[in-house]
């Protein structure tokens, strides 16, 4: 995560360790309960950034370098600014607009408007205009000539001595290499090695709601509107550029539209739009079109994976080595990782190497466990290959040889470790063992099942404060600043302020995602939300109870530990009948609200808290045609207590939909003739459709009773959710036609060549 | 964003006829086409003539011959949920309902399908290629996967209709009006080839539209249907795919054709396989040739390869499933 989320263990510590005890039974957490902002989002009332329109709004544009790689010679814009509605025209020599730029930490590596054009799509001018139209005509009558210089956009050529150079200084950003063990004498004594070499696709990122700003400036205050998965995050990258004090700058986000995590970073469009804001004085909006996102606003690299393994023929996993290849696209970015693979097992050898490179690409930005899923791909086809090869079932090879304490980082034990269970309750629950012998039918369609296992590397930043505001009729109000980003946030918090307080979720009102009125909470990236708020969520309702108790206790001549809160009362536990609604409590009434502040705790010292997950597939191959069907999911994911049950299986399901994007249909194609993007629309990027996400689907919570991560127990789920999904259906595949897919996607243009071959056609 | 144009809804048929031939002008049905090309840039229009209007256009009905007049307005979705389409011309029911996603379905008319662009992503994308008047075709060295085996010739396109070839699989006719008249073809003289004219997909001249479809009256023993094999579940063209529309008599093929989606610059007849087909029982073995025939003149490009083993394995599944 090191490109995009901070390292939690870079982040000084606080002294207070949590202090809650863990909850028993709860009441309302973990059932089945609907969103709390359910009608907004179904009845469209909900308004995005993307709805919003302020008085006297300005629309932006941006134009684009056509070229993949090419130097702005000049750019001509006097017809363009005397265009109808035209209020300013942005270049690289606009004043205002030479703000160096920042791909992360490691210190300016572009310009707002960069003149060395590294990809297609490249921002090189704006127009702010009265309506959306008239921007997009200017943009047109900008002229800009170009040098067009020669490109790279394939990893390997990009490491060639005489290919072109992305960046002066060449194309290798980062080689790392890390290793335990003896891994050659490992591979010389094993019973069995073998290996591939495996290449995962570039994904593009598809938020349903595109990325969008709205800036606007009072005097020298910057107001924004994003859709972003950070506020805070967003806040600092903005007072950076603008050269603000934090408090000058305010961002909101009242709803997101998914991210997926290419809106954790500052796009250059937000600071264009605040840019154009403050020229123009007019509040600005800008957003990037599908086509314009596709090029520029994110994605997962391709990765190409080399994987050796051996193992004895008892079924021990004696050796992993892998070798990782990616590009990072023209700027600073994350390509690969072998996290998954120098942790999920226990292996006492193992080595990894990995390049990351530049090329005249569109910028990787966090995709959904960033490099995990291409890591599961190679790995968890390559431990089934073993298992075949030694003769033992997938699943009983995986779990002979399960880690329990986190190898990479010198053996730190894990907080709780759920994955033995994931593994055996999720190949109960979906008949494996029947599935797995299932005779063929006759005909030329087979079925086959697979499995694949994963984990989740981070664990959070740990630090976050929330208010909770108790009304003097009972009714709550909920203050975070954790964003939204559609998979239920606001929900599950609400239902820990509900299990605290006993007040139902309809009495209680969220305000979130505003660094004005908000306090600090990480992005919602890195599946932490939920494990970084949702204890300082808990910790603040726990404050107001001990104050509304303290209140309560007095009235009602009780001792406050002889109190609870239940259904908008205050019940004495030996007399139920003599509960008083919160309304009516005279303390109240005479405070009129009470305020609770809670804070996240530290993470507990010496261990580590993270999810794991077990997944199986059920797929049916045409082998006529080289159609992949997938019949049937299954996941099984330790994520600790399951906060919110529907929003749970929504991350579970939502997770294996994208794998099966990733497994069978997407694919970033450029052209290598210009280095273009040729498929950068909705129709061309093949993201799943709801005909290819099964029907069959089941959702297997594991809940190791965790107390120590964190006082609601809870551990990340929507990245863990999307990394083993490709690699099951991947080994299901082979189970199915006995063609073991080292090339993601599984298309049918791929598999029924695959198909003739192995047939000798 | 869409470029500048005037929109028109002409009164009458004839004055679309007449607006439809002025310089720069385009007809408009449904627009799911339409708008994209405009939108994307793929060609700019001056005047943009709605023809989705008149009613002389639509309706599905029986002719007097025992055939059926399909009106060019008819939506994808009105042609897949007709009874008597389903039940007499099941090819093009189900091409209809393969294409696209139920809104473009629902939006998208038969006329338009059949006059729809190719969706060559150089054509629709930012390249100056030889169909937009260029000096080259992109895919001959690019990302040609999605191209054709068939009938390329400087240009690679593939037809992206799946109504058209259910179309000529039915020996379907097409009512033409133009500033000169009425003509009628049938659809399978209606495609051009790159090779005759680069440009342009159809025959139609300035200001012809297609009025309606007719289908001749269905064979005695036909028996009818469509498979196409796309990269995703809905949504999308297809990789190939084939029509066949068969007569049988005593258990052989007597007559019929089979044509292929998704492998050519026009709905492709695989007329070699006609004839193995044609006096034979629909076996494993006639099966087995008919497949060859229809693979034996593919010429696949560097990354369309798989396209040939695709059509062998389409081709045979259709036969099977009307043996
Ligand atoms: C995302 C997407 C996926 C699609 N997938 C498929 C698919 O899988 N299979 C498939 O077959 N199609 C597919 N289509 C195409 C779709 O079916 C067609 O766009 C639709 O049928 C066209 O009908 P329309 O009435 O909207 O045509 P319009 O957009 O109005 O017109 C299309 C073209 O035909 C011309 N035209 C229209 N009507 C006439 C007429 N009567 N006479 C002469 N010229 C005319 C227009 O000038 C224009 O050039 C897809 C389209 C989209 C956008």
């Amino acid at each position: 995560m090191k490109h995009y989320l901070p390292d939690p263990d870079q982040i000084p510590g606080e002294a207070q360790p949590q202090e809650l005890p863990p909850w028993g039974e709860t009441r309302v957490v973990g059932r089945s309960l609907s969103r709390v902002d359910g009608y907004e989002l179904v009845s469209g009332t909900a308004v995005y950034t993307l709805d919003l329109t302020l008085p006297d709004m300005l629309h932006a544009v941006i134009v684009r370098c056509p070229h993949a790689h090419a130097r702005v010679v000049r750019v001509e814009t006097s017809r363009a600014e005397a265009m109808p509605g035209v209020r300013a025209v942005l270049t690289a020599s606009t004043p205002g607009a030479e703000i160096p730029w920042y791909f992360g930490d490691d210190g300016p590596t572009s310009r707002l408007f960069d003149s060395h054009c590294r990809y297609a799509g490249e921002e090189v001018a704006a127009v702010a205009a009265e309506t959306v139209h008239q921007a997009w005509d200017a943009a047109r009558a900008i002229e800009v000539e170009y040098e067009v210089l020669p490109f790279v956009i394939d990893e390997a050529e990009a490491l060639e001595a005489d290919a072109p150079a992305v960046h002066e200084g060449g194309n290798l950003t980062e080689q790392r290499e890390f290793a335990r063990g003896d891994v050659e004498a490992a591979f010389a004594e094993a019973d069995v090695v073998l290996g591939g070499t495996f290449r995962t696709p570039c994904e593009l990122h598809a938020p349903l709601e595109t990325f969008v700003s709205v800036a606007r400036w009072d005097g020298d205050r910057l107001t924004v509107w994003d859709s972003t998965q950070g506020v805070f995050a967003r806040q600092q990258e903005l007072a950076r550029y603008f050269r603000l004090p934090l408090t000058s700058v305010r961002v909101i986000c009242p709803y997101v539209g998914g991210g997926f995590g290419a809106k954790l970073s500052t796009g250059k469009y937000t600071v264009i739009a605040a840019l154009a804001a403050r020229m123009t004085a007019r509040p600005v909006k800008l957003a990037v079109t599908r086509e314009d996102s596709f090029l520029s606003e994110g994605n997962r690299p391709a990765n190409t994976i080399r994987l050796k393994a051996a193992a004895m023929r008892d079924g021990t996993l004696t050796a992993l080595e892998g070798e990782f290849l990616g590009s990072v696209g023209a700027y600073p970015s994350g390509a690969v990782s072998p996290y998954l693979l120098l942790a999920l097992y226990d292996c006492a050898n193992a080595r990894a190497a990995t390049t990351e490179v530049y090329t005249n690409a569109g910028r990787a930005r966090a995709f959904r466990a960033p490099a995990f899923p291409p890591c599961a791909w190679a790995l968890e086809q390559t431990i089934d290959a073993l298992a075949e090869e030694i003769g033992m079932d997938p699943v009983e090879f995986r779990l002979k040889n399960l880690a329990t304490v986190l190898q990479l980082r010198d053996d730190l034990p894990y907080t709780s470790i759920g994955l033995r269970e994931c593994i055996i309750e999720g190949a109960r629950e979906f008949g494996w063992e029947s599935a797995r012998s299932r005779p063929q039918q006759d005909g030329h369609l087979r079925r086959g099942v697979g499995m694949a296992a994963g984990m989740w590397a981070y664990p959070g930043e740990p630090r976050a404060t929330v208010f909770v505001k108790l009304f003097a009729d009972g009714s709550v109000n909920l203050n975070m600043g954790a964003s939204d980003i559609g998979t239920g946030t606001k929900t599950v918090m609400a239902m820990v302020v509900a299990e605290e307080l006993g007040v139902p979720l309809e009495q209680i009102q969220i305000e979130h995602a505003d660094t004005g009125t908000t306090q600090y909470a990480p992005a919602s990236g890195g599946s932490q939300t939920v494990v970084v708020s949702s204890p300082a969520v808990r910790a603040a309702a726990v404050d107001v109870k001990g104050q509304l108790l303290e209140i309560a206790a007095a009235e009602l001549e009780r001792p406050a530990e002889g109190l609870v809160l239940r259904d908008g009362q205050v019940v004495p536990i030996d007399d139920e009948g003599a509960a008083v609604p919160l309304a009516e409590l005279r303390g109240l009434r005479q405070r009129q609200n009470i305020v609770g502040v809670g804070r996240r705790h530290p993470h507990p010292e010496g261990k580590i808290a993270l999810p794991f997950c077990a997944q199986f597939a059920d797929v049916e191959v045409n082998t006529l045609t080289g159609e992949v069907r997938v019949a049937r999911l299954l996941a099984a994911h330790d994520s600790g207590r399951v906060m919110s049950y529907l929003t749970y299986e929504n991350q579970v399901f939502g997770g294996m939909a994208m794998g099966i994007g990733f497994g069978l249909t997407e694919d970033r194609v450029l052209d290598s003739q210009t280095g273009k993007m040729v498929n950068h629309n909705w129709h061309d990027y093949k993201i799943p459709t709801a005909k290819d996400v099964p029907l069959e689907q089941t959702c297997v919570p594991i809940d190791p009773h965790d107390t120590e991560c964190n006082t609601t127990g809870a551990k990340g789920l929507g990245e863990p959710a999307h990394i083993p999904t490709a690699a099951a259906i991947a080994n299901a595949v082979y189970h199915a036609t006995g063609v073991r897919v080292h090339d993601a996607p599984i298309t049918a243009m791929q598999m029924v060549r695959l198909l003739a071959e192995t047939r000798g056609d | 964003m869409l470029p500048q144009f005037d929109y028109i809804r002409p009164g009458s048929l004839d004055e679309a006829v007449a607006r439809g031939a002025g310089d720069g002008a385009v007809l408009h049905s449904g627009g799911t086409d339409l708008l994209g090309c405009l939108r994307d840039g793929v060609f700019t229009a001056d005047t943009v003539v709605a023809i989705g209007h008149l009613a002389e256009l639509r309706g599905i009905e029986e002719t007097r011959d025992g055939g059926l007049r399909i009106g060019a307005l008819s939506t994808l979705s009105e042609i897949a949920a007709h009874p008597l389409i389903a039940e007499r011309y099941t090819v093009l029911s189900l091409g209809a309902g393969s294409a696209a996603s139920p809104q473009l379905r629902n939006q998208g008319t038969i006329g338009g399908n059949i006059c729809q662009r190719p969706r060559c992503w150089y054509f629709r994308g930012d390249f100056h290629c030889l169909r937009k008047g260029g000096s080259m075709c992109y895919a001959v060295a690019g990302a040609n996967q999605y191209h054709c085996i068939f009938g390329g010739d400087r240009c690679y396109i593939v037809h992206p209709s799946d109504t058209a070839p259910a179309l000529v699989a039915l020996g379907a006719r097409a009512r033409i009006i133009g500033p000169s008249g009425t003509r009628v073809v049938p659809l399978e003289s209606f495609f051009v080839l790159p090779a005759q004219n680069v440009r342009r997909e159809t025959i139609l001249e300035p200001g012809e539209l297609v009025a309606e479809v007719l289908l001749p009256p269905p064979g005695v023993g036909l028996r009818s249907t469509y498979r196409k094999v796309r990269a995703r579940g809905a949504w999308d063209f297809a990789l190939a795919g084939a029509a066949a529309a068969l007569t049988f008599s005593d258990g052989r093929v007597n007559g019929g054709r089979l044509v292929l989606s998704g492998v050519a610059p026009i709905p492709w007849r695989a007329a070699e396989a006609e004839r193995v087909l044609i006096d034979n029982p629909l076996d494993a073995e006639t099966i087995r040739r008919a497949v060859e025939a229809c693979v034996a003149d593919a010429r696949p490009m560097p990354h369309n390869g798989y396209k040939v083993d695709l059509v062998r394995g389409v081709v045979a599944e259709t036969l099977r499933s009307l043996a």
